[in-house]
C-alpha cells in the first residue's frame, strides 16, 4: 500500500473463515484507518458481519492474522477484544431486556464498593454522562425492554463509549433507528471521531455512507473488491464493486404479463409498529398493489424496510392495523395462517433455521409436514408424493430419509420450497429466497421460480440485493421504512433508481452540519 | 386549543395511574394472597392465629422457604433444579452416617465433632451442586435432564448409605465427643426457632446478592437474553454453576434441620420436596423463562403454601383436597402472571408517554 503503515491502526490479515456449506470469508485482508471513518460495504452475505465478529472476538478465524497498531494479536472473546479497545454494536440488537439502562451499560463489569456490593451511584453517573455525550438524556432507571429500538441503540454505543472504545465497530446501526434518531447518532460518530476514536461503519444505505465514510472498503462473496479513500469514492464505484456487474448471471427476462388476470390485490394495508417487541417490527403505511398470475412481484428494500413484516402480514402471521386484501377479486380474511393456507398462499420465510425447517426430521418429513393426508399417514404414498416433488425441484439427495440438517443450504431451500408446492400453492411468498446459498443453488432457484410462475403460481419475494431483484423480478415494489417508495416495471429497475429509492432521505441540512455539533 | 391538549394530557395521565395501580395489584398479589388466606384461616379455625400455631407455621414455612431461596436463583436464570428433594435426604444420611457410624481412620474408628460433621455434609452436597452446574453450563446438558438425573443418583446414594435404613438416634454421645447436633433444628433463639433464623438470614444474603452484587446483576442478565449476557462478555457458565452450588447448599441445610429435628436421618426425606419449592418460586411471580421475579417473592410463596397446608389440615380438609386445593392456587397464580405481563404489554406506550418524570428522549 502507499500509505504508511502508522496509519492503519487494524489490519485483518488473509482471515479465511468457513461455515457448513460456504466460505464467509475467503482470504480477506482488510485495513482500518486510525482515527478515521471506515466505510464498509456489501450485499448481503458478503461476509462483513462475519468479519466484525472476528474483530470483536465473537468468533475466531480459521486462518489469517490480526495485527493492532502493527503488533500481531488474538482476539478470543468479546472480553479481549474490548481489553485491546475493539467494540461492536451489534445488528441485532443485544440489550438485556429485563435489566435498565444503566444495569445494561455495566452489564458484566459492574463497579462494586465495599469489596462486593454494585455501586449505582457510580452506575447511574457514569451512564447519564456517557448518554448526554452522545445527546441523548434518557432516564437511566428505564427497563431496557421499555425503550423505544433507537434508545436500545444508544444504549449500546453508551456502554462501548464507558468502556472507552479505541475502535468502535457499528453494524448497521441506523437500520432500526428513525430518521431523527439516525441523524443524532451521526452528530455522534462526529464527536467520537474528533475525541480520537476510530469507527468502523457498516451499512446498506448509500446516502448515509457518503455522507460519514473518510475510506470505503467493499466486501463481496467474501473478497476485498475495492478499497478507496473518500475523495475518489464515486456512487458508480460501490455500486459496481459490490453486485460484480460482471458476474451477474442474468435470467432470461419473462415476457411482460400485462394482460394476465389479477390474482392478489392489496389496499391500504397497514401494520401498527411494536416498539416492545424485541424482534423489531417496521409499521407498514398505506400498502397498495398487485399480482397478476404468473407474475414475479420482487420487494427490494433495505433492513426494516417492512419486507418481512409485509409477506408474514400476507401469509397471517402477523394482525394488519388496517388494510384490504383480495384474492381473484374477493375479499378474503387473512387472520391467520390456517386462513391464508386455504387460499393457497404459503410463505418461505427468511431464516430456514429458526422458522422453516426441523433439522432433526428426514427431508421427506420436512417436505409432507403440512400436506393434508387424512387421518393416517401412508408412508409409501408420502414417499411417492415427496420423491416426485424433489425431482422436479432438482434436490440432490440419494435418501430423502436422511435428516434435512445434512443438506447444503441450497437444498434445504428447495425442501421448503417442496413443502409448499405440495401443497398446491397459488401463490408462493419467498423472504429473501437466495440467503445463505451458494452461487450455483442461487441460479437453480432462479430458474425453478421462473418455471413455477410459468405453471401460472403468482410469485412475491423479497430480496435485500439489487443484483437479484433485477434477476428475477417482473416488477418490483421499493420499500422504505414501511412505505412503498417506488414501483418498477423491469425496464425501470436500474442500480440508481432502486438505491435511490430505498435509501432514507438524509436531510441537506444535516450534510452542511458536518463536524459542527451544536451544543 | 391549549385547554384541549391540557385536559387530554390530564386524563391520559389519570388512565396510566390508573394502569401502574392495577399492574401493582397484580405484582404484589401474592402478598395479597398471604394476607387474605391468614384472616381466612384466621377466622375459620380460631387456633390458628396463636403464637404456638404459628411458631409451628414458622418451622414449616422455613424448610420450603430455604429450598425456595436457592431454587431462585437457578430459575432466574432460565434453569431448574429437581434435585434439590433428593440433596436434602442425602444430606441427612450423611450427618447420620458421620454421627453413629464415624469414619475409619487408620484402622479406628473416628467420630467428627458436631460441627466438622455439619461442614463435610454440606460439601459433599455442593459437590453434586457442582455436577449440576458442570453437566448444565459446561456439557449443555438440559437443566430439567441434568437435575433429573442427580436427582435420582443423590436419591440412589442416600438409600446405598444405609441399606435402605434409617439412621435413628442422632442425638451422638459423649463418649464419641459428638453431642448437641438436635440443637441445630430444635433450638430457639430470641424466642424463634432456629431454622426460622437460619431461613431469615439465607433471605437476607440471598436478597442482597440478588439485588447488589455483580453476580445477582449477571443472574439476571443471563435470563433476560443469555446470547446478549455472553456478547457483554458476562462469563455465564461461571455464573451458571453458582446459581445451582447455592440450591445444592440451601438443600443441605434443610437436610440437616430436618434429621435435627427428628433426631434421625431417614433416606425418603425429602421427596418431592423440589416441586414445593417451584411452586413457591414461581408463586412469588418469578417467570420460569428466567430474567424476572425476586427472592422476597419467593419467601412469600413459600408462606403461601406453608400456610394454606397448614390452614387446610387444621379445618380438617381431607389430604386430597389440599392436593387439589394446592394445586390449583399454583395454576392460578401462574395464569395471573400472564395476565400481568398481558396488561403490561398491553399499556406500555401509554405508561412511557404519561411518564410522571417526563422522562421521554
Amino acid at each position: 500500500m502507499t500509505h504508511p503503515a502508522s496509519d492503519v491502526v487494524l489490519e485483518a490479515r488473509e482471515i479465511v473463515r468457513r461455515y457448513p456449506g460456504t466460505v464467509a470469508l475467503n482470504g480477506v485482508t482488510y485495513r482500518v484507518y486510525r482515527n478515521q471513518v471506515n466505510a464498509l460495504i456489501g450485499e448481503n452475505g458478503a461476509g462483513k458481519s462475519t468479519l466484525m465478529r472476528i474483530l470483536a472476538g465473537v468468533e475466531t478465524a480459521d486462518a489469517g492474522q490480526l495485527l493492532l497498531d502493527g503488533e500481531p494479536i488474538e482476539i478470543r472473546s468479546p472480553r479481549e477484544a474490548a481489553r485491546l479497545g475493539i467494540s461492536i454494536v451489534h445488528q441485532e440488537l443485544s440489550v438485556l431486556p429485563n435489566l435498565d439502562l444503566a444495569e445494561n451499560v455495566f452489564a458484566g463489569r459492574e463497579p462494586v464498593q465495599v469489596g462486593a456490593l454494585i455501586d449505582r451511584a457510580i452506575e447511574d453517573r457514569r451512564t447519564a454522562a456517557a448518554l448526554t455525550r452522545l445527546r441523548k438524556p434518557m432516564n437511566v432507571r428505564l427497563i431496557a425492554g421499555q425503550a423505544s429500538l433507537g434508545a436500545r441503540q444508544i444504549v449500546e454505543v453508551a456502554r462501548t463509549l464507558d468502556q472507552g472504545a479505541r475502535i468502535l465497530i457499528l453494524d448497521e446501526p441506523t437500520s432500526a433507528l428513525s430518521n431523527a434518531e439516525a441523524e443524532s447518532l451521526f452528530e455522534v460518530i462526529h464527536e467520537l471521531k474528533r475525541s480520537g476514536v476510530t469507527i468502523i461503519y457498516i451499512s446498506h444505505r448509500l446516502n448515509e455512507l457518503l455522507h460519514l465514510g473518510d475510506r470505503f472498503t467493499i466486501l463481496r462473496a467474501g473478497r476485498i473488491t475495492g478499497e478507496l479513500p473518500r475523495a475518489e469514492v464515486s456512487r458508480q464505484w460501490i455500486v459496481e464493486k459490490m453486485s460484480g456487474r460482471e458476474l451477474a448471471d442474468r435470467v432470461p427476462t419473462s415476457e411482460v404479463r400485462a394482460n394476465c388476470s389479477e390474482l392478489l390485490r392489496a389496499n391500504g394495508l397497514s401494520l401498527a409498529s411494536a416498539a416492545a417487541d424485541q424482534a423489531a417490527q417496521t409499521p407498514l403505511d398505506n400498502l397498495s398493489f398487485t399480482l397478476r398470475k404468473g407474475e414475479i412481484l420482487g420487494i427490494y428494500g433495505l433492513l426494516g424496510a417492512g419486507r418481512t413484516e409485509l409477506l408474514e402480514s400476507l401469509v397471517g402471521l402477523r394482525p394488519l392495523a388496517a388494510g384490504r386484501i383480495e384474492i381473484r377479486g374477493a375479499a378474503v380474511n387473512l387472520s391467520s395462517v390456517a386462513a391464508a393456507a386455504s387460499h393457497g398462499i404459503f410463505l418461505v420465510p427468511e431464516d430456514r433455521q429458526r422458522d422453516g425447517l426441523f433439522p432433526e426430521l428426514s427431508i421427506r418429513e420436512n417436505i409432507m409436514l403440512g400436506a393434508r393426508s387424512g387421518l393416517q399417514v401412508r408412508r409409501a404414498d408420502e414417499t411417492a408424493r415427496a420423491r416426485a416433488v424433489a425431482a422436479d425441484l432438482n434436490l440432490a439427495a440419494a435418501d430423502l430419509e436422511v435428516p434435512v440438517a445434512a443438506l447444503s443450504g441450497g437444498n434445504q431451500q428447495k425442501v421448503l420450497i417442496a413443502r409448499c408446492l405440495v401443497r398446491a400453492p397459488v401463490i408462493l411468498l419467498l423472504d429473501e429466497p437466495t440467503r445463505g446459498v451458494d452461487v450455483g443453488a442461487k441460479a437453480e432457484i432462479y430458474r425453478i421460480l421462473r418455471r413455477l410462475c410459468l405453471q401460472g403460481i403468482g410469485i412475491v419475494f423479497t430480496s435485500s440485493e439489487i443484483e437479484e431483484t433485477q434477476a428475477l423480478a417482473d416488477r418490483a415494489l421499493v420499500l422504505c421504512q414501511g412505505r412503498i417508495a417506488a414501483d418498477l416495471s423491469r425496464a425501470e429497475m436500474t442500480d440508481e433508481a432502486l438505491f435511490v429509492a430505498a435509501s432514507p432521505v438524509v436531510t441537506a441540512a444535516h450534510t452542511s452540519r458536518q463536524g459542527a455539533a451544536p451544543a | 386549543m391549549t385547554a384541549t391538549a391540557t385536559r387530554s394530557r390530564r386524563s391520559r395521565r389519570a388512565a396510566a395511574s390508573g394502569v401502574r395501580a392495577l399492574l401493582f395489584l397484580l405484582r404484589a398479589r401474592a402478598v395479597f394472597v398471604l394476607v387474605a388466606l391468614i384472616t381466612l384461616f384466621s377466622l375459620l379455625a380460631p387456633a390458628f392465629f396463636t403464637a404456638n400455631n404459628l411458631t409451628i407455621l414458622a418451622k414449616h414455612v422455613a424448610i420450603s422457604a430455604i429450598l425456595a431461596i436457592g431454587m431462585t436463583f437457578v430459575i432466574l436464570t432460565g434453569g431448574i433444579d429437581l434435585s434439590v428433594g433428593s440433596v436434602a435426604g442425602l444430606g441427612g444420611m450423611i450427618m447420620g452416617y458421620l454421627l453413629t457410624r464415624g469414619v475409619a481412620v487408620g484402622g479406628a474408628e473416628y467420630f467428627p465433632p458436631v460441627v466438622l460433621a455439619i461442614l463435610i455434609t454440606i460439601a459433599v452436597c455442593l459437590v453434586v451442586g457442582l455436577l449440576n452446574g458442570w453437566l448444565v453450563a459446561k456439557a449443555g446438558v438440559a437443566p430439567f435432564i441434568a437435575t433429573l438425573g442427580t436427582l435420582y443418583i443423590a436419591r440412589g446414594a442416600a438409600l446405598l448409605i444405609s441399606n435402605g435404613k434409617t439412621f435413628p438416634n442422632l442425638a451422638g454421645t459423649g463418649g464419641r465427643g459428638n453431642t448437641g447436633f438436635p440443637a441445630f433444628g430444635q433450638s430457639y433463639f430470641l424466642s424463634l426457632p432456629l431454622p426460622v433464623w437460619i431461613m431469615l438470614v439465607l433471605f437476607g444474603v440471598a436478597a442482597v446478592v440478588a439485588r447488589k452484587t455483580p453476580l445477582g446483576r449477571q443472574v439476571y442478565a443471563i435470563g433476560g437474553n443469555e446470547r446478549a449476557a455472553r456478547l457483554a462478555g458476562i462469563q455465564v457458565p461461571r455464573v451458571k454453576v453458582f446459581t445451582y452450588l447455592a440450591s445444592s447448599l440451601c438443600a443441605a441445610l434443610v437436610g440437616l434441620i430436618i434429621a435435627s429435628q427428628l433426631e434421625a436421618a431417614h433416606p425418603a426425606t425429602g421427596e418431592s420436596f423440589e416441586l414445593n419449592a417451584i411452586a413457591a418460586v414461581v408463586l412469588g411471580g418469578t417467570s420460569l423463562m428466567g430474567g424476572r421475579g425476586s427472592v422476597a417473592g419467593s419467601l412469600i410463596g413459600a408462606c403461601v403454601i406453608g400456610v394454606l397446608s397448614d390452614g387446610l389440615v387444621m379445618l380438617g380438609v381431607s389430604e386430597f383436597w389440599q392436593m387439589v386445593i394446592k394445586g390449583s392456587v399454583i395454576v392460578l397464580a401462574v395464569a395471573v402472571d400472564q395476565l400481568q405481563s398481558r396488561v403490561q404489554a398491553r399499556f406500555l406506550p401509554l405508561l412511557l408517554t404519561a411518564q410522571p418524570e417526563g422522562a421521554e428522549g
